[in-house]
């Protein structure tokens, strides 16, 4: 006759074996993707401090699951892993929402520039224009308007660098063109005061 | 549950009892134990993922992408397979294949992140080498430009090289080294559009060669034959040459017209032009700049061409031909900053007023190799 009572028995045994200490794999899977997607945004370029705070903490899960791993299975215990994977999860999505903020946040910045670049230029144009005439001011003139002739080419090559994505080089470039266009204004104002002293 | 303590209880006298519950506990041992080797590969998903995070850490996205990218496929495929066997009878799974995929992952997270450490440092060091370069390339022209005469379109290249060294730099300070070595790699560009220039200025320099050549020497053969002065001006070398008669009498530093590189064209334009002219006035007083010599500008190869480049469209309709060119005082400046006239320093014009009079040849030339510079 079959005995029931020995099925039971060997089914609580397996059960007791199998069912105790499982790692969080699921968490440990969705904590995996959100921290890729946070690479993917450049989270380490744009928010390091967010990228490593997640990545501390997946790093302390993981070594925590580590930990249970190499345990007995019935003595197994993945409740903190489990919490620290959870919250890596949250910190990197966090991170990444970070990275897409501050992308955002330094486009406006090149944006600004780029305009910010454009008065300046304006304002060099203007300088020169009022720049003093006179005795042998021309070959002077001739160079300033030159300097700000290759400013201006360098500017449309800042704003063809920002149309395209290309921030960090958009923003260098720009700053690279208000210092030219900037002498040039400061060469004609340092003109004028020496003209007005004289 | 009864039963099993009451014959626990009967121990040892139910033997064959307690042989068949430990089997039973054996048997169920034995399958849990079947059943948990055939664990998910946690441990090499781990071993997978912090191999991709050191890679990612060491930017192999920016510097070893393909690899990179490789390995983050791998991954997921590893994680794609790890989830379909564990979606089957738990007696049935094998997750061979998933292990397979974490350690080729891992090999390649490693291989992408040495490639990028490697690359990393490769580019950086280029980058370095690159800007010295440029901002050495840049101080060179720069010392080539002011020992020439004025050719503005050169001066433009040069600013825009100039431009890309300060762009190089910043890029480089912010460790942006792929667009460090662009930006560079533009302001060598630039300096090549300089050198271009700079040639094609030569070589339609080359073709009037022969013509100043001539220009000086029939100046010289009249001075000689006459035994009368005359005046010679080498704009590349900034000299005013005095002569009387065969000889060399002395040699002046002089400022020319901003636009000192070039034939002048029209009023304005700040060249000073090149040509057999003759003084026509002297003003010992009432000058701006100290003391002058008028000149014939414009002579009559002056008009002809003049005429032939507006007709050509070479100049607007509505310029003019100017004139007005002087030989004068307030000079030495050491640079070329006239509207085309030849700036001499004062106590030169004394020198010169000694010699020079109403009718002496005045022949000026873009070049000359008939005096040591």
């Amino acid at each position: 006759m079959f005995k029931w009572s020995y099925l039971a028995l060997a089914a609580i045994v397996l059960l007791v074996i199998v069912g105790c200490g499982k790692a969080p794999e699921t968490e440990m899977g969705e904590a995996d993707s959100a921290i890729m997607q946070a690479q993917n945004n450049q989270a380490e370029q744009y928010a390091p401090q967010s990228y490593q705070t997640a990545m501390d903490t997946l790093t302390a899960a993981r070594a925590a699951a580590k930990e249970q791993d190499s345990k007995f299975a019935l003595f197994r215990s993945y409740g903190k892993s489990k919490e620290l994977f959870i919250s890596s999860k949250r910190l990197a999505d966090l991170a990444a929402q970070d990275a897409l903020t501050a992308k955002e946040q330094m486009k406006q910045e090149v944006a600004a520039m780029h305009d910010e670049t454009q008065g300046i230029i304006d304002l060099a144009a203007k300088a020169i224009s009022t720049a003093p005439k006179g005795k042998g001011t021309k070959a002077d003139i001739a160079m300033f308007k030159s300097d700000l002739e290759s400013a201006r080419t360098a500017f449309e090559q800042a704003k063809s660098d920002f149309e395209n994505g290309d921030y960090i080089s958009a923003k260098a470039k720009f700053t690279a063109v208000k210092a030219q266009a900037q002498g040039v204004i400061d060469q004609i104002q340092s003109a004028k005061q020496k003209r007005a002293g004289q | 549950m009864g039963r099993i303590i009451s014959g626990l209880r009967g121990w040892p006298g139910n033997i064959p009892y307690l042989a068949r519950l430990i089997g039973s506990a054996l048997f169920a041992i034995s399958l849990a134990l079947l059943i948990a080797c055939q664990q998910p590969p946690t441990m090499q998903a781990y071993i997978a993922r912090a191999a991709l995070d050191k890679a990612a850490a060491d930017q192999a996205a920016i510097y070893a992408e393909a690899q990179y990218r490789t390995a983050q496929g791998l991954f997921r495929e590893g994680q794609m397979e790890t989830a379909r066997q564990k979606g089957r009878f738990a007696l049935l799974r094998d997750f061979a294949a998933a292990e397979s995929l974490f350690a080729l992952t891992a090999r390649t997270a490693d291989l992408a992140g040495t490639q990028a450490r490697s690359l990393r440092d490769e580019l950086k060091a280029k980058a370095e080498n690159e800007v010295a370069d440029l901002a050495g390339a840049l101080t060179v022209w720069r010392e080539a430009l002011d020992g020439s005469l004025t050719l503005y379109s050169a001066e433009k290249s040069w600013a825009a090289a100039k431009i890309d060294l300060e762009t190089a730099r910043l890029l480089l300070e912010g460790s942006e080294f792929v667009q460090a070595i662009e930006a560079a790699q533009n302001g060598r560009n630039s300096l090549d559009e300089l050198s271009t220039v700079l040639e094609q200025y030569q070589n339609s320099e080359a073709q009037s060669i022969a013509t100043w050549r001539r220009w000086v020497n029939e100046t010289l053969a009249g001075a000689k034959n006459s035994g009368s002065t005359a005046i010679i001006i080498d704009k590349s070398a900034h000299r005013l040459h005095l002569v009387e008669g065969s000889r060399l009498v002395r040699s002046f530093p002089c400022d020319l017209g901003y636009n000192s590189a070039t034939q002048k064209y029209f009023a304005g334009d700040g060249a000073t032009p090149e040509g057999q002219y003759r003084v026509t006035g002297i003003k010992k007083n009432g000058s701006k700049f100290y003391k002058a010599f008028m000149l014939n500008y414009p002579n009559e190869n002056d008009r002809k061409r003049f005429k032939r480049n507006k007709s050509k469209g070479i100049i607007s309709q509505n310029a003019r031909i100017g004139a007005l060119i002087e030989i004068h005082g307030e000079g030495n400046q050491n640079r070329d900053w006239t509207d085309g006239c030849v700036a001499l320093e004062n106590g030169d014009m004394d020198a010169l007023f000694r010699h020079v009079e109403v009718g002496t040849p005045v022949t000026i030339v873009r070049r000359s190799d008939r005096w040591p510079k």
